[in-house]
């Protein structure tokens, strides 16, 4: 399934998310905004890390993989990405 | 401490971008020193933030239309209309002291230097995290940083003037229900050094004012100096190759 979202993240930005999935589980994301990370190639490296988690677990893996590369994130919470893979879910639910 | 400081006038989106990466190229492999640079835009131009896609952000017809440039910046943010503004960029060593401390820090380091050029011209303004300067509570200046090859380049604008309806024919918004909403609201939240001070205020009246506001607030002696052929070359060439390129344009 596919689904995507925009909305203003609880960090403060402006974040579009486009998901696609099978069951549970994300096969390709793409992750647009007006935040900001530093190094920018390591937000990079984290974003395509992410295909292949569990929907329920997109945040925590971003968090992760952020911790992990020491990437520094303005404006964008990990919890934001589970808001708006829920909110993808709940409209691709009807 | 000293700065080289650069006033390289007005140029197209991928010129200036090109040199403000030259620039960063030059003082990360010490051909040059920690450099400050004065700049403006001809023609016109939208800049987008590193992550945001170009599609979403603007309306690449209304630009053509208008003859107004886009580029990708390196610096992550919003996107941002550069028509009556003046732009600063500086470089700096990463281990440089202004450059010192948390992401956040430097930032307020660095936006020090706008603030005290806009209280050289009467108008009281504070930073706010983590990028702007507002003054009465109104965005006068958006500001973006990056970290590259050991070194951090900072470039911001400040508002001469702004024409509102100008730039939402230019950006798109996520909603087009919303447009009227997001242009008041935008029109409440955004000011001008003109608005400011009630009068027409240019570029040539501001770059003397926030020449001394960098100077003061950030403790340095600027060195007048002009971009190196070395620089210039680079520039061009990222402007070709990079900044000018639909692949750069559009990677996200």
């Amino acid at each position: 399934m596919t689904g995507s979202y925009v909305g203003k993240a609880k960090g403060g930005k402006l974040i579009r998310l486009e998901l696609s999935w099978t069951m549970d589980r994300i096969d390709a994301l793409r992750l647009r905004g007006d935040f900001f990370a530093h190094p920018e190639d390591g937000f990079e490296a984290v974003e395509a890390s992410l295909p292949g988690c569990l929907l329920t677990e997109l945040g925590a893996a971003f968090a992760r993989g952020i911790a992990e590369r020491g990437v520094t994130v303005f404006g964008l919470l990990p919890e934001d990405l589970d808001d708006a893979a829920q909110a993808i879910v709940a409209a691709a639910s009807g | 401490m000293e700065l080289r400081y650069l006033e390289t006038g007005f140029n197209p989106a991928a010129f200036n971008m090109g040199l403000d990466e030259a620039i960063l190229n030059a003082v990360a492999e010490g051909r040059q020193p920690p450099t400050l640079r004065f700049y403006g835009w001809k023609p016109r131009a939208v800049s987008i933030g590193y992550f945001q896609g170009i599609e979403d952000e603007v309306d690449g017809a209304a630009c053509a239309r208008l003859g107004v440039d886009i580029v990708r910046r390196v610096t992550g943010g919003g996107a941002v209309y550069h028509a009556d503004e003046l732009t600063y960029s500086i470089v700096l060593p990463e281990a440089h002291d202004l450059a010192r401390g948390t992401i956040l820090d430097s930032y307020k380091t660095i936006c020090a230097g706008v603030v005290e050029g806009l209280r050289i011209l009467g108008i009281a303004a504070e930073f706010a995290p983590l990028n702007d300067v507002v003054a009465e509570g109104k965005k006068l200046s958006g500001n973006a940083q990056t970290r590259k090859r050991s070194c951090l380049l900072q470039h911001g604008t400040v508002l001469l003037s702004v024409d509102v309806d100008e730039m939402f024919e230019l950006l798109k918004v996520p909603s087009e229900k919303m447009k009227g909403k997001l242009i008041e609201d935008v029109k409440a939240r955004v000011s001008s050094v003109s608005a400011m001070l009630c009068r027409d205020f240019g570029y040539k009246e501001a770059l003397p004012a926030f020449r001394e506001g960098f100077a003061k607030a950030l403790s340095a002696s600027l060195a007048a100096g002009e971009p190196s052929e070395a620089e210039l070359d680079d520039a061009r060439r990222l402007a070709i190759e990079k900044f000018g390129e639909r692949s750069w344009v559009s990677k996200r």
